[in-house]
């Protein structure tokens, strides 16, 4: 990693003793490195427009893949099929063996958690709030037990906070806890999202260009953001357009190229491949090898 | 039978009524997605334009011969129409053209409370029905089917006039080049912006049209049923929205079609359907409801129209 | 954005720069500021004191008027010269002394002054017969209302010329029994306050003419004095303290409400008023769940208090009920509501398919239908255009909620029980909302609202989530429509039209959405402000209608502005300040 940018306080990774929390918290990791996220030969059809073809992908635990392509290969479509929101034409999605609800909530309530594209954060409620919404599915609290707030009621609510308290940490935003959302300034929206996206216990986390619009500063703490969250035992699936960002990131990285998989292997494996180049680019191929390695920011 | 046909005339006649308030309806909707629930208000505001026109500003003699007093009657209503539903535009609408969702749809409902009482409180005489003279050829023919099925010329009237101007002011939108532009303006504001429309004019021109063709409505509603009140226009406003959801909002040919349907549904649900005509705007409703939850697109409707 | 100053460090006054369209006006003040502040206030004292009217009883120009004489003594019925005279020398004093935000101070006291000079001399001149009542047309001095008019403008011109700081935070910590005994205080004055506004000018109507406008400029002179208090910071310290006590406040404030009986509002008319005050406003609790929480709009939302009502009504054993049975009353609310509740679920559940605008016609749909339903008598149940009359009163053993009741030499007008049990009911109401609101529960409908699919992705099961909030509001308004049959004892679809829905919604709207008080505020000042107004009661609705525009164009909010609710109405985007990126925070995070 040539990376060595000075990281400002706020931004440095979150510290061992918060990790090591999260982790006993979140107990997810099993160590088994078996798959957990599966696609087999995923296809989806839209009308006469074949958006995805026989794409096949699997994710182990504390993997980080990263999955690329140029603009219309169908990355977001797939993103879609992983998370319940389209269900495929032919090819299936399991999770851990069993296949994906077909609804986004039971998607979440099964362990698989997401952000978005465009920050979706519930821009009136504080950041505590909106991690607090992410605990929602891992709360035993009934209308009931809302409505009474008996001690039942005080033991979740309070057990909720302090995980909110710790993945605001996890994240560094500690200092916005009693903040509205839609004041938080850009990259700290982007990792409000990311710690409410960890509030609901994933095993899995899709991060959906997780680093557009950051700078360089910002994007290497998000780098660092995802490390620590592969530690505690999540794994990852990050679309991004920064192919520098993803190579320098991922175990495995994907690339999509009009609905197709094109190429799958270690960052150096897909770097060095000519038809990656050519595919993802479409220029000579000494120009684009000379971009991969010096590209910074957006691609 | 002929109970039946004399239904479905009536259903036509006021149906032909509903289309014309749903085009209103239909269009606001199609270009600034705002339920106009003042759009109904209009409608009434014309009754009453028209019938003041008629009343204080022209001569008894004039009123007396129906081919002055209806031409007269309907520009007036159909401006005062047009004037009010423009100032409405203006200053209670504009202002929150960027307002969240909830602000410009509550501002409608006190628009429609404030036109209504509007009128009550300053048009003479207006807390009660008011008698509306008949603008018309007065009488009936017979078909002679079964017992006769009875046709008042008012009500060929006004589906006549209602069913010219809905073809006109198609032609209009398909035609012309302001009409492109209204098109234009309602599938992207901002990019029609950019091609040299301006959208407030756009906007403006849509209510204008609106109110108008609403307001000519009023009056033949009013020479329909020779009386208007001030609720005439809450509710049978709700019913030419319904008639603009059927259609497919968005959609003039369909508020047209939409608007015969409820008139359809009125008539023939308040003969055959148990409750009779107690019940008939209930049937209306319940229209309504499906339609929204089965099939928000409506019949004329290409794509999911439903906002989040 | 407020900023922290620690108290009491003095503000000296910085030269401040004005820009806008009054800005070089501001500027050339600007040196007088302080100067002006108490010329001001002295011009509002002194037009305190000065006559308002050129005539008096039986005599001068408009002897038909004799009646306006309240006008004419020093500090008359209504006691606005009073009124006047108190926000003057408060400004006056206010100016002299050094304390924090002391423009932004004086500058709500002027507001006042300025307010209730205006109304007042409006009303004068209106009533009186042209300007000539409050000018010096027949040779006599009578300009008061101008004199006190423009003390108040002054002061307003005077204060913000000087620069309006920022509102100060106060950290002041005491110790406990001084801050029980403080809110104590507090609260009680809040109490008094209450009953002087409700019953200020009487009963309106015929009777008393002068209702509308003693309330009305009571109510001015109030938001004068209030808009002082919140520029001090004191309002806000007084929550802070309020809210480090949240048990003991409540309880306090809920025998404050209790105790409403024992103040001059102890009649049985205001306590009917108070009463009917607590019906609406429970249900605009109810209606806050789905639109303030849940972001829902529901346009037919009356109808459940109505279903509530019908309920109630044939299960009381009234005479015309169809069901001819008399059930306990507490057991008949709990139907009401689980009946309520039903209905409230089926409307609710088109939300799995329908969302935003069309959603509300939906609602307005069902609404309509109730109505018309009732209207036809449906299955003999609502009585049609005859309504449920005779209605039984409520009653425990021999006693009846509507008798008087003696205690010792005290004795309580009728309908006090009615007005303790809705003080319960709305009590409890809140605690419903207060808890739902703070919980999972709560949380889930406000990130629906904030955006669906988010909430969706968070694993929240947004179906079954709304139509709980239908559920939930509709059981609330079922209640409310239960004790609302046994308190007016007729029940007519009447009351349940289109109308009351949006009157409702502006409720929930004009005082805050998503906020308990703003609710209730709403309620109170939309069913207390017809009372009152009588005289004015044909343009009752048109300035309805009026109002509803303005509030959307200048205060969406609402009064009790929710910190979670100002992006679905207030003209603020969002994506503005994620665009600008580090450093669009405000002041406020420490």
């Amino acid at each position: 990693m040539s990376e060595s940018t000075e990281l400002p306080p706020e931004l440095e990774a979150p510290p061992e003793e918060v990790k090591a929390e999260l982790a006993d918290d979140m107990h997810i990791a099993t160590g088994t490195r078996e798959p957990i996220l599966e696609a087999a030969g995923v296809t989806m059809q839209f009308g006469g427009l074949r958006a995805l073809n026989e794409v096949t992908m699997s994710l182990k635990e504390g993997e980080v893949i990263g999955l690329i392509g140029p603009n219309g290969a169908g990355k977001t479509t797939f993103f879609n099929c992983l998370t319940g929101l389209y269900t495929p034409t032919s090819g299936a999605v399991t999770l851990r063996g069993k296949p994906m609800p077909q609804d986004p909530s039971r998607v979440t309530e099964a362990g698989v958690a997401r952000t978005f594209q465009n920050i979706r954060l519930f821009p009136s409620m504080t950041a505590m709030e909106n991690v607090l919404v992410g605990r929602h599915v891992r709360m035993k609290q009934g209308p009931v037990s809302s409505l009474l707030h008996g001690p039942r009621f005080r033991r979740s609510e309070a057990e909720a906070r302090d995980r909110a308290e710790k993945l605001l940490a996890f994240v560094g935003l500690t200092r916005f806890s009693e903040e509205l959302a839609r004041n938080l300034p850009y990259g700290d929206q982007r990792r409000l999202e990311i710690a409410r996206a960890l509030a609901t216990d994933p095993s899995v986390l899709l991060l959906d260009e997780p680093t557009a619009g950051m700078n360089a500063q910002e994007t290497e703490a998000t780098r660092q953001l995802i490390f620590a969250i592969r530690d505690l035992g999540v794994s990852v699936v990050v679309i991004e357009h920064d192919t520098k960002f993803i190579f320098t990131l991922c175990d495995r990285v994907l690339v999509l190229v009009q609905g197709e998989l094109l190429v799958e292997g270690t960052p150096d494996e897909v770097r060095g491949d000519p038809r990656v180049v050519e595919a993802y680019l479409g220029a000579p191929p000494e120009e684009i090898e000379a971009q991969l390695h010096t590209t910074e920011g957006e691609s | 039978m002929s109970t039946f046909l004399s239904q479905i005339a009536n259903g036509l006649m006021f149906g032909s009524l509903i289309a014309l308030i749903a085009i209103g309806y239909t269009m606001v909707y199609g270009i600034i997605t705002l339920i106009n629930f003042a759009h109904g208000e209009i409608f009434m505001v014309g009754a009453y334009g028209g019938l003041a026109t008629l009343t204080y500003w022209v001569p008894t003699a004039v009123v007396a011969q129906w081919y002055f007093a209806l031409p007269i009657a309907l520009v007036a209503g159909a401006l005062v129409a047009m004037l009010v539903a423009i100032a409405m535009e203006r200053f209670a609408y504009r202002p929150l053209r960027n307002a969240p969702r909830l602000a410009p749809l509550i501002t409608a409902l006190g628009v429609s409370v404030a036109l209504q009482e509007a009128v009550r409180v300053f048009y003479p005489g207006a807390t009660a029905a008011i008698p509306f003279p008949p603008l018309f050829l007065d009488g009936a023919f017979v078909i002679p089917i079964g017992d006769g099925v009875v046709i008042r010329y008012t009500g060929v009237l006004l589906i006549v006039v209602s069913l010219a101007l809905a073809f006109a002011l198609e032609r209009f939108v398909e035609r012309t080049r302001l009409g492109r532009a209204m098109r234009a303006t309602s599938q992207d504001r901002d990019v029609a912006r950019l091609m040299g429309i301006d959208p407030d004019r756009v906007i403006v021109l849509t209510f204008a049209i609106g109110g108008a063709l609403a307001g000519v409505a009023g009056v033949l509603y009013g020479s329909y049923l020779n009386n208007i009140n001030i609720d005439m226009g809450f509710q049978n406003g709700i019913f030419a929205f319904t008639a603009a959801v059927l259609g497919g909002i968005g959609n003039i040919r369909g508020a047209v079609v939409g608007g015969l349907v409820i008139g359809l549904v009125r008539a023939l649900g308040g003969q055959y359907l148990p409750g009779g005509t107690a019940y008939d705007y209930v049937w209306i409703f319940v229209v309504l409801i499906i339609v929204l939850v089965f099939r928000p697109q409506g019949f004329f409707g290409e794509s999911e129209r439903v906002r989040a | 954005m407020s900023t922290t100053i620690d108290p009491p460090v003095a503000t000296t006054a910085p030269p401040v720069q004005h820009t806008g369209r009054f800005g070089a006006v501001l500027n050339a003040v600007a040196p007088f500021a302080k100067i002006g502040m108490i010329v001001g206030g002295v011009l509002s004292v002194l037009g305190a004191f000065l006559p308002w009217v050129t005539f008096v009883l039986n005599e001068g120009a408009y002897p038909e008027r004799a009646s306006l004489n309240m006008f004419v003594e020093p500090f008359g019925v209504s006691g606005f010269r009073l009124h006047i005279t108190l926000l003057g020398i408060a400004a006056i004093v206010i100016a002299l002394l050094t304390v924090p935000a002391k423009h932004r101070i004086v500058r709500g006291l002027g507001i006042g002054v300025a307010a209730v000079a205006l109304l007042n001399g409006i009303w004068i001149t209106v009533e009186g017969g042209g300007l000539g009542a409050i000018t010096a047309a027949d040779g006599t001095i009578a300009f008061g209302a101008i004199v006190a008019l423009i003390g108040g403008l002054v002061t307003v011109l005077a204060a913000t010329s000087g620069g309006l700081e920022a509102r100060p935070e106060w950290e002041w910590e005491l110790p406990w029994w001084v801050e029980w005994i403080l809110l104590l205080v507090i609260f009680a004055l809040v109490l008094l306050l209450v009953a002087e506004v409700l019953t200020s000018g009487g009963q309106g109507g015929v009777v008393n003419p002068y209702a509308g406008v003693v309330f009305l400029s009571l109510l001015a002179a109030l938001s004068g004095a209030l808009s002082a208090l919140s520029a001090s910071g004191l309002l806000t310290w007084v929550g802070v303290v309020s809210e480090r006590h949240r048990v003991f406040s409540v309880v306090v404030l809920l025998l404050c409400a209790l105790a409403l009986p024992f103040t001059g509002a102890g009649t049985e008319y205001w306590m009917t008023v108070a009463s009917n005050i607590g019906v609406y406003a429970a249900t605009a609790i109810g209606l806050n769940i789905v639109v303030g929480l849940a972001g829902l709009l529901d346009l037919g939302y009356v109808a459940f208090l109505g279903i509530g009502a019908f309920t109630a009504a044939n299960l009381s054993g009234a005479a015309a009920s169809a069901v001819g049975i008399h059930l306990p009353f507490l057991l008949v609310m709990v139907i009401s509501a689980v009946v309520a509740g039903i209905f409230g679920a089926i409307v609710g559940s088109p939300t799995l398919r329908v969302r935003g605008d069309y959603l509300a016609i939906v609602t307005l749909a069902f609404g309509e239908i109730f109505v018309r339903s009732a209207q036809n008598n449906i299955a003999g149940l609502t009585g049609g255009a005859n309504a449920i009359p005779n209605i039984p009163p409520v009653g425990v053993g021999g006693f009846q909620f509507n008798d008087s009741i003696t205690i010792g030499a005290l004795r309580l007008p009728s309908g006090v029980m009615y007005y303790v049990a809705i003080v319960l009911l709305v009590a409890f109401v809140m605690l419903v909302f207060g808890n739902l609101k703070n919980s999972r529960l709560g949380r889930a409908w406000i990130a629906i609202r904030e955006d669906e699919d988010a909430a969706s992705a968070m694993g929240i099961r947004t179906g079954p989530i709304k139509i709980l909030a239908f559920l939930i509001g509709a059981m609330l308004a079922g209640l409310a429509g239960a004790f609302f049959a046994h308190k007016t004892a007729v029940v007519a679809y009447d009351s349940f039209r289109f109308l009351e829905s949006v009157t409702l919604l502006a409720a929930v709207i004009l005082g805050g959405m998503g906020t308990i008080p703003g609710a209730v505020l709403g309620a109170s000042i939309l069913f207390v402000l017809p009372e009152k107004l009588r005289e004015f009661a044909d343009y009752r609705l048109l300035l309805f209608g009026l109002a509803l525009i303005l509030i959307m164009r200048f205060r969406p909010q609402g009064i009790i502005a929710d910190k979670h609710r100002k992006a679905e109405l207030a003209d603020d985007d969002p994506e503005d300040v994620a665009r600008e990126g580090p450093g669009a925070l405000p002041t406020e995070v420490k």
